[in-house]
This record gives structure tokens, C-alpha cells and sequence, in this order.
């Protein structure tokens, strides 16, 4: 029985002493193995403090006191504006933009467009990397290294004519037309799960090739459910990137049926050459835009982590 | 067989795993699928779409948009707005993919390019605009809308220029009166009186002024002159305004020129005059704010005292707390004049518009006085025509801002066109690197000339 | 991640009881293949495969994106291969992409292996994630704030040390490492997360059995992780590559491309020329040449690592 999970915290030793077997004590490596790790921690947390600072300050005493440690002119407006609570005159003189938002609506739009493109994501680049891993053809080589090159496109290539294509399909300001691109091919997707699916062996398959299964069937009852971690990785990842999407979806959407969240909190950004951004909206905006994010991680985290404990063949 | 038992256990969660996502991935399918509905329909034939940038101005032109319904009830506006950025790529794109809207409120730098890609429609071949003349607005304005072959394709609505805006308590401590600062003078040699109070204005970080001994330019707390910049090709709120008061022009003629004088002599002393206020300390040097924290910031944190800015700025200004300014007009040149760049906004009809004649009352409604009025009283910009101007100084006025400066400039015939020529967006990526290694001081004044011929072979060759 | 024992020394230990290969039917799965890669395959030549061949075409013609594009031969080749500022381009983004993903693999690297050996905390793991959840126009303003020469807390903070303001935005050598780093800052987190993944598939008794040898942390983590990883490291890195060529956003939002030409980028030049300045047929030009640098990369760095073979199957 195997399990890998992440292993108990080792006994380590400088390389140069020959360890006792099972000798557990503090050693110098894992000290500076902490160290470097609460490093990293507080450089990664530090600008989301600032960000923090920066939304629960008002704009003008944020111009004032650029860079005092803490919050000046402590004020929840900006999360206010967010919400579309603070609008038209009192948002403009908070420094906002005046927008009304509807904020519930935005929410449910990103969470649709993140579900299509992640699911049709997940279960077509799973298909794809089956194919160009456990399934044997002939030109199985070749047509993977074209895929791969599809990784390649640059943007510039891709955009209009894809907006074209959107528009003919009369999918212009909806939802869908913001998540076909994306839902249908991922060259990176696929290239990640074919790597994982090539590290299953395969006397695990041969076996219920024997027992009478069919590829299909193997597929769905075998790989998929043995590649639950980096499906989920996968999957996570998909939608957070699709979450915070901007420029494609701005393209598509034209009024606020189709509008998704990270397109409507561009209201805080600068509006006009001159001015600047409501940088406390900004923030508060980008606060509200990741909580959903990082909830989600958290729900999944488990099953990234963790693997299943699938006994294999002892 | 273990192995069988264990893969069977597998498989029957693994057939509840698979098929909670397959009803997952249909459910959102259906969701997707059904929020295309209400997408992707055509605008009925009697809505007019148009497009905005400035959000401060989105509820007066809602209004207007209102009183129009009342007064055409067969035809109403849809008014969409998108930030700065965001608007001209969703316009490039709408051009192409024709979905652009059907009006929308123009700029100039960006409008010879549109001219040249023939997507805005003649406003004097529609019905409703043909009658409109240039008399009705501002000297200038109408002009500067035309094009190369004498159509109009832009409807002024609001015109603008530059002007000081001064900090008057840190004047009233540098003992620098209103008067004074209203009756500034400059020259390329020494800088006249402007450069004197920029000087006396400017506090470094011991507390010494620019003008008193000991004064260490590396360290300033306070500017003389903020929101110094490189500037591009058209420098509307740097350096342009005192390089026309010294007598240079842009073009050989404006608008529509096709000879660029940026190597000039007369700009090349401005420039180093100008950018020479950085190396003494009474100006931010390149770097010293980054891009984001332009004049106006720089103002609003206490770090400049004077900052040349334009009158759209008016209303940001009056958000920063606790601080009394006040607005000067540029300083006279060695000409003897001042000047200041006119720019200006105007509404244009795209060449997809599926009802131009409908959009063109839109756009006849807009320059309208009824509208005009709205505009006016909302404070936020200039409108084009005379009498809405003077209704939009009283309202600021009442609202504590004397902007009679700018007005002034424009009565005493002090402003002039920035350059609007084709390649506009060619020559903005040749001067703007290109100013910057100036200011910088990678590259000597004299560069000017070498940029003046990248510029210049474009209308060789383009 | 399926658990099988494959150790260097050990072998399944019922192979003996496998049916002989001979039985199993050896037929070729070309028409199954085809079904499975038809989704991906159709979204692959309507929104890739079409578009680039497009862009192609265009790279040949003069098309202001309105008009019918002209046929102009090699003229936008010829143009760019005289232009200084393509080269500066090239230079200042090749500049950019050692710096970014030197720096981020190897803090990823390190963070994902900490992951897995030093501790199972969630909430480690979520921090990681964070940056990630950050659009990159949000991050870029953020850095541009905390950085600024004058009002940031950065130089604030420096001044405490009696180190200058630096320039980080406006400095001419300062730019492209700051924006480098600045993207780091947001990219650690998900490089480190698909690492961590990768690390999953390397079975737990091979460290077990390791450490009985008497291995320590740093030798498991040469002799073990590293050349168990190659397959998902080589990915990581040319999914990572490929995006740093392309940086964008961050540039537009913090220098757009200045001082003078520090920080103009390739993508951030393709898309001015583009969409500012309505020279498409140039700008796919520079596209292709984008195009081409990026294969070449990609195909060298697959070779190197042997990312299509795996040690593990």
C-alpha cells in the first residue's frame, strides 16, 4: 500500500554526516528551508497588504500621503463603489467614475464563462491527450508536434480574425462567444495531461484491456479518474485565467448581458488620458474580483494535493 | 485477484465522479447557450448607438439624450462609454468588424487617421447637418473638424486649452502675488520672470529656495514647475505653448500640412530652455514621478506649485482636499504673445451607421444650444459655442473656479491648432522616443533635426 | 496521481501472470484517435491554424486593416531587417525573458519541492497561489505605485537603508529587470503549482528508500526529483518561455516601451504598429519573425530535455 501524499517532514542532514536511521532532530537545512519559505511568503503577501492599504484609504488622501504605511482617510467607499452602492455624484467626488455597476450580474456572467471554457477545456484537451499518449497511431507524432505549434500563435494572428469569425457566427455580446475560443482548444492543456497521462503505466490499462474493457471505456473509468490531481490542477488554474480574461471578453461584449467582471471593473481604471485610476476602487475591485478565486482554490486544494490511493499492483 | 476487486472499487466511483461532470458540462452548456439569447441582435433601425469616453460627462449627454427622445419619439440614443483604451480598440475593431456604433464622440489626435481610412461620413452630405457653419462655434473649432477635401467630419462640441494652475498658499508664502503670476514672461535665454517665480517657488529638502545660495537641486521637496515631460508630437501640456510664443509653428500649414518644421531653430532653444528647468532643479527631471503621476498628481501630493495643465482637468482639481489654486494663463513669449493649444471634441458619424440620417439629427441635436446648455451647466467641460461657454464660466465661477483665463486666451486670438496632419500615429513613434533621449540627455538638442527628417520622409514616401 | 511501483531496482512483481502480449489484439487506434481529437481539432484550425495562416499571408502585403491589403512581396521583410528598433526589440525582449524565467523556474522550483517535502499546509498553498489571482494589468499598477521614484514606499523603504531613489520605471537598465521581476511576483505561484503536480507523480518509496541509503534532502533532490521531473519541468519551461516572449500588458501599463526604447518590447511593438498605427501588414511581419524565434526556441529546448520521453512509464 502506497500512499503519496506528501511525505512526513524527513530527517535531514548537512550531506557531509552520515544520518542515524530514524533520528529525527531540528537540523541547520530545515531552519533555512522554513527561512526561505517565510521569505518567500512575506515578498509574495507584501503588495496585497499595500493593495489592502491602498482600498481602505479615499482617493484624495491617497494623493496626498502617497506612502504612508497605512490606510489614510480610512473609508469603505471604494468597496461601496464596487458593489455599485456608491455611484453617479458621490462616486465622482470619492474620485471614482460615477458608473453604475451591476455588480450580481457581472458575477454570474464570469462565472459562466469560466465554467464553459474550463469544462470544455478540461474534458476536450483530456480526450486530445489521451489520444496523443495512450492510444497508438501512426501519425500520433506529427500531429502532436502541429498542436504544440499552435502554442506558438502569437496573439496579434489570432484576435480579429477570431472576432470576425464570432461575429458571423452572430455570437457577438454573449455569452458563448466569449468562451468558444477557448473552450474548444488549449495546445497547452493538452500538452500538460498528455505528460501526466504518459506516466501511468501501462500494465494497469493492459489489465482491464484484458478484463474486457474497451479504449473508450478506459478512458472514462480508468485515466480520467486516476488523473483527478492535475484534471483538478488543470481545471483550477483554466479558471482562474479564464476569470481574469480581459481583453477578449471587452472585444465580445457590447452591453452588460454579456458584460463579465474583470470588463466592468475597468470603470477603475483611468477613464481619460489625464486623470488617473480610482485607486481605491482599483484595489477593492481587484480584492472582491479574487476572493471567489481563492475560495475556489481552497475548496479544490485538497484534491490537488492529495492523490488517490489507488493500490496498483502489489 | 486483489487487483480486480480494488479496480472495480475504482470504477464505481470513478462512474459517479464521471458522471457528476458530465451533467456538470451540460448544465453549463445550457446556461451558456441560453444566455446567447438576447445577443448578438441587430439595433433596431431607430436606435442610435453612440459612444463616449469621459464617464464625468456620461449624465449630462444622458439628459440630453432624453430631451432628444421627447423631442423625436420615433428615435432614441443608446449611450455606451469605455475607457480611454479600451475605446479606441473597441472602435477599431467595431470599424472593422462593423459593428462599430453608429455616433461617437471623436479626438483629434486620432481623428486624421479615421479621415484617412474613409470610416467617418461627411456631415455636410446628411440632411440634418448640412447647415451647419462655422460661425456657430468658437473661432477655429469649425476648421479644425474639416477635412483635407472640405467636408466636415466632426461636429465641435467642446474646446479646451492650457493654462497654470498655481498652488496660492504655497505662492502667498513665497510672497509671488495673483498679478504676478497673471503677467509671467519667458524667454529661451534666461527664462524671464517665469523662471525667476518657478525658482523662488521651488523648496529643497534644507528648506532653501531655488534662488537663494546653497540651494541643492538633487534633493527638492517641492517643485517650481511640476508635471515636466518629454511630450510627443503634439506636447499639448508641455512645451508646445512656449515654443509658439517664440514664433515657431508646426507645420508649413495647419490643418493638413505635409512639411513638419520639428528641427527649427526656435524650438530648439525652447527645448533647451525648457528641459534645462529639470537640470536646475526646478523641475522634475525624467524619472523623478513615473507616468502615472503626471502634473496634476504631483499638485494634488504638494510636490509642484505651479503645473501647466488643461482645462478638462478643472474638475479633478477641484477633488483634491485642503488645497486653494487658482489658474493663470500661459506666460508671454518673446513674441509678445501668449499661447495656448486649441484642442477640441466633436461627434462624428461612422460609415456603417445603419441610419445616417437619424444619427446626424443625434449629432445636429448635440451641437444644439438646448444641449450646448446642459453641457454647460454641468461644469465639466467647454462647450463649442460662444454663449455656452460663458454660461459654463458662470456655473464654475459659482462653484469657486474663475476659469476666465482660458476663456481669455481664446477672445484674444492666443491659441492655435495642434497639428493635425495624416501619419499622425507614425510621427508620435519617431518624436516621442525621440524627446525623451532629449530631456534624458542621451541625445543632444540638435537631434531634433535628425527626427524632423524621419518625420518629414514619411510624407515622401507614405 | 496512480501509484505503481516502478523503482529503478524493483520490477512489478506479477508480470508472471500477465496474459503473453500475443493474445492482446494489436490494432491501430487511428479512427478511435480521430474521434477523440476531433473538439480540440476543430477549435485548433478555425481559431489557430486559420488565423496564423491568415497572418501569414498578411506578413506579405501592405493592409491598413480597412482597405483590401496589397501584395507587397518581401518588402515588410526587408523593412524589418534594416529597422533598429526590431532589433532593439528582439534584444530588450530576449533580455526580458532570461531575467524573468531564470529567476521565477528556479523560485518555483524551490517553493514546489518545499511544497512537497517541508510542509502540507493549505494555507501556504494558497498564499503561493495569490499573486496569480492578480490581473496583470492590477499587478503592474501595483508595482508601478509601490515603485515609483518619488511617492512609492519602495524607495521609501530604500532610503531607510541610505541606498538612492532608483528609477526602477524611468532608469534605462532598470526597467526591463524590474519589469521582469514584476511578473515573477505573479507567475511563481501557478509555475510552482503545476510543478507541484509534476512532483506527485514521483512515487513517495523511491525518497523512502533513498533516505534507508542514507540520502540527504539535497542529494534526494538531485539524484530523485529533478530527473523524475524533466517531463513536467521541460513543459513548465516552454509554456513559460513562450508566454515571456509575448509579455504585453505590464509594459503598456508601467513604461509603454519608454525610456526612449528600453522596454519596447517585440508583442508591445507588433501591437502599436498594429492597431496604433495601422500598419498590419508590417506588424504580422514582425509576427512571424516572433513566430519563428519561438519555435526555434521551443524546438531546442525539447530536444535538450528529452521532454517527450518520461523516466517514469
Amino acid at each position: 500500500m502506497t500512499t503519496l501524499a506528501p511525505a512526513e517532514v524527513p530527517t535531514s542532514n548537512p550531506p557531509a554526516v552520515t544520518p542515524a536511521p530514524g533520528h529525527k532532530r531540528t537540523s541547520i537545512g530545515r531552519v533555512i528551508a522554513w527561512i526561505v519559505m517565510a521569505l518567500i511568503m512575506v515578498v509574495t503577501l507584501a503588495p496585497f497588504y499595500w493593495i489592502i492599504r491602498t482600498a481602505l484609504s479615499s482617493n484624495s488622501d491617497l494623493l496626498a500621503h502617497p506612502s504612508t504605511p497605512y490606510p489614510v482617510g480610512f473609508s469603505v467607499d471604494s468597496f461601496k463603489r464596487v458593489f455599485g452602492w456608491q455611484t453617479g455624484d458621490a462616486a465622482i467626488a470619492a474620485g471614482g467614475s460615477g458608473q453604475s455597476i451591476n455588480f450580481w450580474l457581472y458575477l454570474r456572467n464570469s462565472i459562466v464563462v469560466a465554467c464553459l471554457v474550463t469544462a470544455g477545456q478540461l474534458l476536450f484537451s483530456a480526450m486530445a491527450a489521451y489520444a496523443f499518449s495512450r492510444l497508438k497511431w501512426r501519425l500520433r507524432g506529427p500531429v502532436f508536434a502541429i498542436f504544440l505549434a499552435g502554442l506558438m500563435v502569437p496573439a496579434i494572428f489570432t484576435f480579429l480574425p477570431n472576432f470576425v469569425l464570432i461575429k458571423e457566427l452572430h455570437l457577438i455580446d454573449t455569452l458563448l462567444g466569449i468562451a468558444l475560443p477557448g473552450m474548444l482548444i488549449s495546445p497547452f492543456a493538452i500538452f500538460f495531461l498528455r505528460q501526466f497521462f504518459m506516466t501511468i503505466s501501462t500494465e494497469v490499462e493492459e489489465a482491464a484491456l484484458i478484463d474486457g474493457a474497451s479504449k473508450v471505456g478506459i478512458f472514462f473509468r480508468l485515466i480520467l479518474p486516476m488523473s483527478v490531481a492535475p484534471l483538478t490542477t488543470l481545471g483550477v488554474l483554466t479558471y482562474i485565467t479564464s476569470w481574469n480574461d480581459y481583453f477578449w471578453p471587452l472585444m465580445v461584449s457590447y452591453t452588460d448581458s454579456s458584460r463579465v467582471l474583470t470588463v466592468a471593473l475597468a470603470v477603475f481604471k483611468s477613464q481619460t488620458p489625464q486623470t488617473g485610476p480610482d485607486w481605491a476602487g482599483l484595489m477593492a475591485a481587484t480584492l472582491v474580483a479574487a476572493l471567489p478565486m481563492l475560495v475556489l482554490f481552497l475548496v479544490f486544494a485538497r484534491r490537488i494535493v492529495n492523490s488517490i490511493g489507488f493500490s496498483g499492483l502489489k | 485477484m486483489k487487483r480486480i476487486g480494488k479496480i472495480k472499487s475504482v470504477i464505481s466511483s470513478a462512474r459517479f465522479r464521471v458522471k457528476a461532470v458530465a451533467v456538470g458540462v451540460t448544465a453549463t452548456l445550457v446556461a451558456g447557450v441560453s444566455a446567447c439569447s438576447g445577443g448578438g441582435a441587430a439595433q433596431p433601425n431607430n436606435v442610435i448607438s453612440y459612444w463616449l469616453w469621459d464617464s464625468a460627462q456620461q449624465p449630462g449627454y444622458q439628459q440630453c439624450a432624453n430631451l432628444f427622445h421627447k423631442e423625436n419619439p420615433k428615435l432614441s440614443v443608446k449611450i455606451t462609454q469605455y475607457g480611454w483604451n479600451d475605446y479606441w480598440t473597441k472602435l477599431t475593431a467595431g470599424f472593422i468588424a462593423g459593428t462599430a456604433p453608429d455616433v461617437f464622440t471623436n479626438h483629434l489626435t486620432k481623428y486624421p487617421q479615421f479621415v484617412d481610412l474613409k470610416v467617418l461620413r461627411p456631415l455636410d452630405e446628411l440632411p440634418a447637418t448640412k447647415d451647419i457653419s462655422d460661425d456657430e462655434f468658437q473661432p477655429g473649432l469649425g476648421k479644425l473638424w474639416t477635412g483635407r477635401d472640405g467636408h466636415r467630419y466632426g461636429s465641435p462640441k467642446d474646446w479646451d486649452t492650457v493654462g497654470l494652475f498655481y498652488n496660492k498658499d504655497m505662492l502667498a508664502k513665497a510672497g509671488v502675488s495673483a498679478d504676478r503670476v497673471n503677467q509671467l514672461k519667458w524667454n529661451p535665454q534666461d527664462g524671464g520672470s517665469f523662471e525667476k517665480t518657478i525658482a523662488h517657488l521651488t523648496v529643497d529638502t534644507h528648506g532653501r529656495r531655488g534662488d537663494q545660495p546653497g540651494f541643492d537641486k538633487n534633493h527638492i521637496a517641492v517643485y517650481g514647475l511640476g508635471g515636466l515631460s518629454a511630450g510627443d508630437n503634439m506636447a499639448q501640456t508641455s512645451w508646445s505653448s512656449f515654443a509658439v510664443s517664440n514664433g515657431w509653428q508646426f507645420m508649413d500649414k495647419n490643418p493638413w500640412g505635409t512639411h513638419y518644421n520639428y528641427g527649427d531653430p526656435k524650438l530648439q532653444e525652447t527645448l533647451k530652455w525648457y528641459f534645462g528647468l529639470a537640470q536646475k532643479g526646478y523641475a522634475p527631471k525624467y524619472g523623478a514621478f513615473s507616468d502615472s503621476f503626471g502634473g496634476y498628481n504631483q499638485f494634488a501630493a504638494g510636490k509642484a506649485a505651479i503645473v501647466e495643465d488643461g482645462a478638462w482637468m478643472i474638475s479633478s482639481y477641484q477633488t483634491i482636499k485642503d488645497v486653494k489654486w487658482g489658474i493663470a494663463p500661459m506666460p508671454i513669449g518673446p513674441t509678445g504673445h501668449r499661447a495656448g493649444p486649441l484642442g477640441s471634441l466633436a461627434d462624428s458619424i461612422t460609415t456603417n451607421a445603419k441610419n445616417p440620417e437619424a444619427a446626424a439629427e443625434w449629432v445636429k441635436f448635440l451641437s444644439s444650444e438646448a444641449c450646448q446648455d446642459i453641457i454647460a451647466k454641468a461644469g465639466v467641460v467647454f462647450p463649442a459655442r460662444p454663449q455656452a461657454t460663458q454660461l459654463s464660466l458662470q456655473t464654475r465661477k459659482a462653484a469657486g473656479v474663475d476659469a476666465t483665463p482660458f476663456a481669455d486666451m481664446v477672445d484674444n486670438n492666443e491659441t492655435f491648432f495642434l497639428p493635425i496632419s495624416s501619419f499622425g500615429a507614425d510621427i508620435s513613434a519617431i518624436m516621442t522616443p525621440g524627446l525623451q533621449a532629449i530631456f534624458i540627455g542621451e541625445q543632444p538638442v540638435s537631434y531634433l533635426t535628425d527626427l524632423n527628417q524621419q518625420v518629414n520622409r514619411l510624407f515622401q514616401f507614405g | 496521481m496512480a501509484s505503481h511501483v516502478v523503482s529503478p531496482a524493483g520490477r512489478p512483481t506479477d508480470t508472471a501472470s500477465r496474459t503473453p502480449s500475443g493474445n492482446r489484439r494489436r490494432r491501430d487506434d487511428t479512427r478511435l484517435a480521430l474521434i477523440f481529437i476531433a473538439p480540440a481539432a476543430v477549435g485548433f484550425l478555425v481559431f489557430l491554424i486559420w488565423p496564423l495562416t491568415r497572418g501569414i499571408y498578411l506578413s506579405f502585403t501592405s493592409f491598413n486593416l480597412l482597405t483590401p491589403a496589397q501584395f507587397n512581396g518581401l518588402d515588410n521583410y526587408r523593412r524589418m531587417l534594416l529597422d533598429p528598433v526590431f532589433w532593439n526589440a528582439l534584444k530588450v525582449t530576449v533580455e526580458y525573458v532570461i531575467i524573468n524565467i531564470g529567476v521565477q523556474t528556479i523560485v518555483a522550483l524551490v517553493i514546489a519541492v518545499l511544497m512537497q517535502r517541508l510542509t502540507r499546509s493549505m494555507v501556504v498553498r494558497g498564499i503561493i497561489l495569490t499573486p496569480y489571482l492578480v490581473s496583470n494589468v492590477v499587478a503592474a499598477l501595483v508595482g508601478l505605485w509601490i515603485l515609483d521614484t518619488s511617492l512609492g514606499i519602495g524607495n521609501q523603504l530604500l532610503k531607510l537603508i541610505g541606498i538612492g531613489p532608483i528609477g526602477f520605471f524611468s532608469d534605462g537598465p532598470w526597467v526591463i529587470p524590474t519589469i521582469a521581476l514584476v511578473n515573477v511576483w505573479r507567475y511563481v505561484g501557478y509555475t510552482s503549482l503545476l510543478i507541484f503536480a509534476g512532483l506527485q507523480t514521483i512515487p513517495g518509496e523511491l525518497y523512502e528508500a533513498a533516505k534507508v541509503d542514507g540520502s540527504s534532502e539535497v542529494q534526494m533532490f538531485f539524484r530523485i526529483t529533478m530527473p523524475l521531473l524533466r517531463p513536467i519541468l521541460a513543459l513548465v519551461l516552454i509554456i513559460s518561455i513562450i508566454g515571456s516572449f509575448q509579455v504585453f500588458d505590464t509594459v503598456s501599463v508601467t513604461t509603454a516601451g519608454g525610456p526612449v526604447n528600453a522596454s519596447r518590447v517585440l508583442q508591445f511593438y507588433i501591437y502599436d504598429m498594429a492597431f496604433g498605427r495601422f500598419q498590419f501588414g508590417y506588424a504580422s511581419a514582425l509576427a512571424v519573425a516572433l513566430l519563428i524565434v519561438l519555435v526555434i526556441v521551443s524546438f531546442i529546448q525539447y530536444r535538450l530535455t528529452r521532454a517527450g520521453q518520461t523516466d517514469l512509464a
